[in-house]
């Protein structure tokens, strides 16, 4: 791993002038066509991957569709009134606020403390940073799939390490127990995560002066002092944007869950990107596929996550004018 | 730099709290590198010994039969093989649209750039989930290439492509706009420009891209999983390990599941460990300034 962290030359601060805007400093504008042959790729992609698949969606909306074109049947507003109905979905929306605060909850902070202590400049602080950052390259699929092993009642190391410490006396039920497996998820989300944000408050210190630093070591501030008096107030532009990233990235999360408890047991971990995936693809326990009502409930959730996002950004602006 | 070191002193007091909190972060670091060594490490067990448990990290021990019956029996080969395809596939795509676009982006006005600009933008942050999975995979099907990784490769790349487009762009901007005209002087085309001029300047974020499309690749699970779901032969690692859980008694198979959990970990290890600097500096800089 390399000692130094390797910084974009467009994040370091420059003083460089603005470009002239005068086109008749310029030369002619030329290859009109050979750049938009060069864009053709890229527009495409956009258009195949992104837009055609969101129409499509809106297409099904109103449609009972079960993955076989005959099937398709115009069902009015059905699709709409059972998605009020469903409290399947409506508890898996629940699910999925209760998973995304509690990963908050936990992620930041710790991501924000490792970020303060890397920022120490302690022997060894760049391997520490690759050691936090690590867990971020791994697929979540495989990540769920390492603690499903970890987690496991009877075979699993963790009871094994606490019994050995005698810490239990009788395994505990990580993924099988309704009142642990929320904890057990979001460890894994916690440790697959927190390097990501960790990272992001790094770049943001060491682009806090040394001199405001050095100002307050004058002044007498202490360790703690320092923490809540300049560097927070000087990182406020970089976390509300990671907590921004930290919300959106929450609520979407669903693969390293589907790999790690598939929803379960029951629907206790049945977040709602994996009940709505279990629909489209008949994967869960009801085998047929009922992909119009699944996209009108995809609709939904981007919805709520839109909304929460939106919440966010007010509550963040309030926040602002009074600090 | 040593001039700075110089200047601060530390006391007694401030020097035991430094170590103290080295201990703390070598304890994190500790318990955050514990699963992916206890993967490992378990790979190297006997089926019998995963299956009882305990609390051992190594194995009593060390057999390497989980890798060969992994290898040969479970279609690890075939797997492995899919991945690399897939990620490398995911990383030239990713490579050629973005520098391109982010080229254009950068360099041209045009009719309704900004719109499209827009539409790039709004698409990153529009998320409907695996639901848009479900017209791709028609798309492929009806196309009839859903025989190939191919629709993944470019759903894929399609799909991420928004980042890169932006961190290429970004890097143009900072390129100066004197060294176009220079070349265009010299009777360079635009696209010539692109390629003698710009590319060879962009090297440290094609390298950053390169990297970040390449773990994006080996990554993916859901849409591969989707697209084979009734074809093994093109699994790739991630859905091939993960399958294993399902098919019969799945306790039975832990053996080789840790050992196709490493097989699938340790390439992106070896990449990230070589490679640091790119994944981070790739993630900071799209974030702060996206």
């Amino acid at each position: 791993m390399s000692t130094k962290p390797y910084v974009n030359p467009q994040l370091a601060p420059t003083t460089r002038t603005p470009r002239p805007a005068d086109k008749k400093m310029r030369l002619k504008e030329s290859g009109g066509v050979a750049a938009w042959v060069m864009l053709a790729p890229s527009l495409i992609f956009l258009a195949v991957c992104s837009i055609y698949p969101f129409i499509w969606i809106f297409r099904y909306v109103l449609y009972n569709y079960d993955g076989i074109p005959a099937h398709t049947r115009f069902t009015g507003m059905r699709n709409i009134t059972n998605m009020f109905a469903d409290a399947k979905f409506w508890s898996s929306v629940g699910t999925t606020f209760e998973y995304a605060l509690w990963k908050l909850v936990f992620i930041i902070p710790l991501a924000l403390i490792m970020a303060v202590l890397l920022n120490q400049k302690l022997r060894g602080s760049s391997f520490f940073r690759g050691v936090f950052f690590m867990p971020t390259v791994i697929s979540s699929s495989i990540s769920g799939m390492i603690f499903m092993f970890i987690f496991a009642t009877g075979n699993g190391i963790l009871n094994g390490i606490f019994q050995k410490l005698g810490l239990i006396a009788q395994p505990i039920g990580w993924l099988t127990d309704t009142s642990v497996v929320m904890a057990s998820v979001i460890i894994m989300s916690v440790w697959a995560g927190f390097g990501n944000y960790m990272l992001y408050f790094v770049t943001g210190m060491t682009s806090i002066s040394e001199d405001v630093y050095e100002a307050s070591r004058i002044d007498g501030a202490n360790a703690v002092q320092t923490f809540f008096r300049v560097t927070l107030p000087m990182l406020a532009p970089v976390l509300k944007v990671v907590l921004m990233l930290a919300i959106t990235g929450a609520f979407k999360d669903y693969e390293a869950i589907m790999v790690l408890t598939n929803g379960g047991p029951g629907t206790r971990t049945n977040v709602m990107f994996l009940y709505i995936y279990n629909l489209i693809f008949g994967t869960g326990s009801n085998a047929t596929r009922q992909i119009g009502y699944g996209a009108l409930l995809s609709l939904m959730a981007a919805v709520i996550v839109g909304a929460v996002t939106i919440v966010y950004n007010i509550v963040a602006k309030k926040l602002d004018d009074v600090v | 730099m040593a001039k700075n070191k110089a200047q601060i002193v530390y006391s007694p007091a401030q020097k035991a709290i430094r170590v103290l909190l080295w201990v703390l972060l070598v304890c994190i670091s500790v318990i955050v590198i514990f699963p992916v060594l206890y993967i490992i490490l378990g790979s190297f067990k006997e089926n019998q010994e995963l299956l009882v448990g305990g609390s051992n990290i190594f194995p009593a021990r060390w057999v390497t039969q989980n890798y060969v019956d992994a290898w040969n029996q479970a279609n690890f080969a075939v797997y492995t093989k899919n991945s690399l395809f897939l990620s490398v596939g995911v990383m030239l795509i990713s490579l050629f649209v973005s520098s391109m676009a982010g080229y254009v982006f950068s360099r041209k006005t045009f009719p309704g750039k900004e719109i499209i600009y827009g539409i790039f933008t709004a698409f990153m942050f529009i998320n409907v989930g695996s639901v848009s999975l479900r017209p791709l995979y028609e798309l492929a099907t009806n196309l009839k290439i859903n025989t190939s990784l191919w629709p993944v490769i470019l759903f894929s790349a399609g799909g991420g492509q928004a980042t890169y487009i932006f961190l290429c762009r970004g890097y143009v901007n900072s390129v100066p706009r004197e060294l176009d005209e220079a070349a265009r002087i010299d009777g360079c085309s635009f696209f010539q420009t692109y390629y003698k001029v710009i590319i060879p300047m962009l090297k440290p974020v094609m390298a950053t891209i390169a990297i970040l499309s390449f773990r994006q690749g080996w990554n993916e699970y859901i849409m591969p999983r989707v697209f084979t779901m009734t074809n093994d032969s093109l699994r790739p690692l991630t859905v091939g390990v993960n399958m294993l859980k399902n098919a019969g008694d799945g306790a039975a198979a832990w053996n080789i599941m840790f050992a196709g959990a490493t097989i699938a970990i340790i390439p992106i290890l070896i990449v990230f460990i070589c490679f640091s600097r790119y994944f981070m500096g790739g993630l900071t800089s799209g974030a702060v300034k996206g």
